[in-house]
């Protein structure tokens, strides 16, 4: 029955002439894309190993200075990318890729790309996943819009269902012919993680979740189409229909769904999160806390003068200043972040209306190219300097004291540089990051249960025709 | 006879359901469009207010401490005093460059959700400010707003194409159509008649509500604007309705007509705007930031490296300063404070990694040209590109902007090169009696201020007429297959 109904799919799509160009036209823009996104990762992967390896010999042969000479020089590390990231490059090109680590200051990542393009950018590259997620739901859907009302409008339905066709395997036979049709443009896709896995060191659990939801995505519109295409009168009313679902599902519900976000859970403009920052850290309260801190280390050491102490006192300063500045980015940044992860997750909750939110949501989160990857590295870039400042502060304060005795001010060389370990970033295990995107796969589940209890009741219509 | 087959046609429509939920679908979107258009550009002027703001009270607390601070006797450090030039000039300055919304903006949110559109200043190099950005969340930029612009590129041509499909093929569907020829009724005059009255159905609350709301909300918008915000719909409109005609003209179905003018609708507004944007990319590929953060680190360890050699570079570009520092030493003894030659390091670093800069310019600005030359390729692209520039939320602007603010910066390094070397020259910055420096900058109306200069932007006419150079040739095409169809039908009926 299968192997009929889909060489009869084959034969209509064949006189469809338009449906063939067009299909050739997705899987050649598919490949182009596919070919595309790989040689650019290609170039950025051996430029960022370059970079790295660079900068961690200009920190090293540094040459001798003071170790807060050394923490202003600072150090700029770089976002790893997984091999998923040339399939889907998500909110990749709007969150930079370059993170500056220095003393005093939590920075925010630097560079990105959509600052350096031209406005046609806004249009959407050309990359799989927008092919994936955008263009193929509605190849689909033109695929299938007519299967069973353009069946029922010519009368064929009917006779059909007379000669003994079983409306349960008819529509089973549709909706597998269609689902397969769809995941033939998805097998480009599955040869390139096959390769990522072999050669790439790509990870497998991130592949088995990106094949997965994709699968199950296709799965829906499949089930959609042919649900809506069962329950149409006509041809025409079931194709309006479809293209109104499409443009409600893919463009937008998701524009009104973060907008909705973001008036729900404000952040501030930028202009006001950093004169926050700078009126909370360079206050008198600071001062007042330093000169305590001096109080109580006199004290502690019984001395009355922080010439006298055993250790360079600046260095006690500067490590102190810095856990003070600590103190106020945790709890800026940290509301900044809280925002916007409400934000991610209000976004998350509206995959309930849209199987394209469900879908980008995992997606960017197997391909790591969301925004919970993106504050995971900022998050241990943050922990990476402030180890910096305390190793270099430490430095001071515990060998800077002789340097001041003899009157020279203490140099740190090569072998302190050395005790700042590599930053050498890898994203946790897409298991232990459900949080971020586990609603979104629970809708897409929905998704299919939903269309699964739709496709009964579409069968039993099917059934009630063949009565008539 | 016109008159007639419109109210024919209306009555017809207003059976249909669909009518009027393509009606309210398009004055809701409108109304909401609009909406978020104008709470744009007010966001953008509350950032900006609130900038000059904090400037304006940064200059008035200084001017109100000023007779504290001079009693002060407990040592301050210079970075951390407001009255010290080096210390404004390097950590404290509060001196913003802003580029506000023009009366047009809610036209269009444009690039001005992912360019800056104000920059904190400091005399520090370029790299360190001119990446800022305004941190929201990453995917409300992937996915854009819900603008006018938007709505009109992408939701405005879907309208028009579930209104217009079935005009004519339904008549022909239903065998209305030979009978009305029979009464001397062209194919042709029916045809645009239908698709007149139809499209006026969504064009008219389209431009009645999008328009009241620019008069209405953006003070100060002019009548220009207005009338080639209007025409741009209008164009897009005839282009799309002008296609419409076409495909209808060949006499298929109703049901083929909706599938051609979808996936007509998906070439032109999805597909070709995307692939146009990566062939450009990838013609004139941009050189990398990866790349240029590991130059940028290069030049200045370089410069960090030869500081005599910068010293002298900076003293030939600037021998009034020279002078001054070398009276009464030798050359090579020079008398330059900190601040003098962390300036000369700043200036330095800027003229090495200038070619590097050009290179991403010229990359940028080729990229632009073609996709300026290309845009014609596709009607929502001409669209996309005429409104940016009118709403001035384009490219072209924000670069205009970006050469401001670069001038600016310029400005205030000079202003404060010259004051330190003043200041140095007098002993201002040595210890005096009761406390670690002198006051060096008690008047904040000393230091320039930005002051953005609109520049006039050409209108974006030639959008309008190409698209209703397309849509005459589309109707052109139609007209005569139209007119085949009324011949054969006409020579049918005749024998």
């Amino acid at each position: 029955m299968l192997i009929l109904t889909l060489k009869k799919e084959w034969l209509e799509s064949k006189r469809e002439g338009r449906i063939i160009w067009l299909s050739s036209i997705i899987l050649i823009l598919l490949a182009c894309a596919l070919l595309s996104s790989w040689h650019s990762y290609q170039q950025l992967q051996t430029q960022k190993q370059q970079v790295i390896k660079s900068e961690r010999e200009r920190w090293l042969n540094q040459g001798e200075k003071g170790p807060h000479s050394a923490a202003h020089y600072g150090v700029y590390i770089i976002k790893p990318d997984t091999a998923l990231s040339v399939l889907d490059p998500g909110l990749s090109d709007y969150q930079g890729a370059v993170l500056r680590l220095e003393a005093h200051k939590k920075n925010d990542t630097l560079f990105r790309s959509i600052q350096d393009a031209i406005q046609m950018q806004r249009f959407g590259d050309l990359n799989p996943a927008f092919i994936l997620q955008t263009l193929l739901p509605l190849l689909i859907i033109l695929l299938g819009f007519h299967s069973i009302a353009a069946e029922r409008e010519s009368g064929t339905l009917k006779q059909l269902l007379a000669n003994g066709l079983s409306p349960k395997s008819f529509f089973t036979a549709k909706v597998l012919a269609l689902t397969g049709l769809g995941l033939l443009f998805f097998a480009p896709v599955v040869l390139y993680l096959v390769y990522s896995l072999l050669f790439n060191d790509g990870s497998f659990e991130r592949g088995a979740l990106f094949i997965v939801s994709y699968a199950c995505y296709i799965f829906v519109w499949a089930l959609l189409t042919l649900i809506v295409s069962s329950y149409a009168r006509t041809a025409r009313s079931a194709l309006i229909t479809l293209l109104v679902i499409w443009a409600l599902a893919c463009l937008l519900l998701p524009k009104f769904a973060i907008e909705d976000a973001a008036n729900r859970y404000p952040t501030a403009s930028s202009q006001v999160f950093q004169s926050k920052l700078e009126s909370e850290i360079y206050t008198p309260a600071r001062q007042q806390a330093i000169a305590e801190f001096k109080r109580a280390t006199l004290s502690k050491y019984h001395v009355d003068n922080v010439d006298d102490l055993p250790f360079a006192w600046s260095g006690a300063q500067l490590q102190f200043g810095e856990q003070y500045a600590d103190k106020v980015f945790d709890r800026l940044f940290g509301q900044r972040q809280t925002q916007l992860e409400a934000q991610s997750l209000h976004y998350q909750n509206m995959a309930i209306f849209s199987p394209f939110i469900a879908l980008q949501t995992v997606s960017m989160s197997a391909a790591a190219t969301d925004l919970a990857h993106h504050q995971l590295f900022s998050n241990a870039g943050e922990t990476h300097r402030r180890l910096i400042q305390a190793t270099l502060n430490g430095d001071l304060k515990d060998n800077g004291k002789a340097s001041i005795r003899n009157n020279k001010s203490y140099q740190g060389d090569h072998h302190l540089w050395e005790k700042i370990p590599d930053f050498n970033y890898q994203y946790p295990a897409i298991s232990e990051l459900s949080a971020h995107y586990g609603r979104a796969a629970a809708c897409l589940l929905l998704w299919l249960a939903v269309l699964f209890s739709l496709s009964y009741f579409a069968i039993q219509r099917i059934e009630k025709e063949g009565q008539l | 006879m016109n008159i007639l087959i419109c109210f024919c046609d209306i009555k017809n429509l207003c059976r249909e359901r669909l009518l009027w939920l393509l009606v309210a679908v398009t004055v809701f979107f409108s109304i909401l469009a609009s909406h978020n258009g104008h709470q744009w550009a007010l966001a953008q002027n509350e950032a900006i207010n609130s900038a000059k703001h904090e400037q304006q009270q940064a200059a008035s607390v200084i001017k109100q401490g000023l007779a504290n601070r001079q009693a002060q006797t407990q040592p301050i450090k210079w970075w951390e005093d407001q009255y010290d030039l080096r210390g404004q000039a390097f950590y404290l300055m509060v001196n913003y460059a802003t580029k506000p919304p023009i009366p047009s903006a809610a036209m269009a949110i444009g690039q001005s959700d992912v360019q800056p559109y104000f920059f904190r200043m400091l005399v520090t190099q370029k790299q360190a400010f001119i990446n800022q950005y305004e941190f929201v969340h990453p995917l409300g930029l992937l996915i854009g707003k819900f603008d006018l612009a938007f709505f009109i590129i992408y939701v405005f041509p879907l309208l028009l194409i579930s209104i217009s499909f079935n005009a004519l093929a339904q008549e022909k569907e239903s065998g209305q159509l030979r009978l009305l020829m029979l009464q001397g009724l062209s194919p042709t005059r029916l045809l645009f008649s239908q698709l007149v009255v139809r499209a006026s159905l969504i064009i008219l609350p389209l431009l009645l509500i999008s328009v009241a709301a620019l008069l209405l909300f953006s003070t100060g918008i002019g009548l220009l604007a207005i009338s080639l915000f209007t025409c741009l719909i209008l164009a897009y409109a005839a282009f799309w309705l002008a296609l419409s005609a076409l495909i209808i003209s060949y006499g298929k179905t109703s049901a083929y007509n909706a599938a051609v003018l979808i996936i007509a609708w998906l070439g032109f507004v999805i597909i070709v705007p995307a692939i146009l944007n990566t062939a450009i990319v990838t013609a004139n590929t941009a050189p990398s930031r990866i790349e240029y953060v590991d130059t940028l680190r290069d030049k200045s360890d370089a410069v960090d490296k030869s500081s005599s050699k910068v010293m002298a570079q900076f003293f030939q570009d600037h021998p009034e300063l020279a002078k001054k520092n070398s009276d009464n030493k030798t050359a090579s003894n020079l008398s330059t404070s900190y601040a003098t030659k962390k300036i000369a390091k700043i200036a330095a670093i800027e003229a090495a990694m200038q070619p590097y800069d050009d290179a991403f310019q010229t990359v940028l600005m080729a990229q632009q040209q073609s996709a300026e030359q290309l845009s014609y390729l596709s009607p929502a692209t001409v669209v996309q590109s005429a409104l940016f520039n009118l709403s001035g939320n384009g490219l072209m602007r924000h670069q205009h902007f970006l050469e401001q603010v670069l001038s600016h910066h310029q400005a205030l390094r000079s202003f404060y090169q010259q004051a330190i070397s003043a200041a140095h020259q007098r002993g201002d910055f040595k210890p005096c009696a009761g406390c670690i420096a002198r006051v060096t900058l008690a008047d904040l109306t000393q230091v320039p201020n930005f002051s953005y200069q609109e520049k006039t932007s050409d209108t974006p006419w030639s959008s309008v007429i190409i698209l209703l150079l397309f849509s005459c040739v589309f109707i052109i095409l139609a007209s005569l297959r139209l007119s085949a169809m009324n011949r054969s039908q006409t020579g049918g009926v005749l024998v």
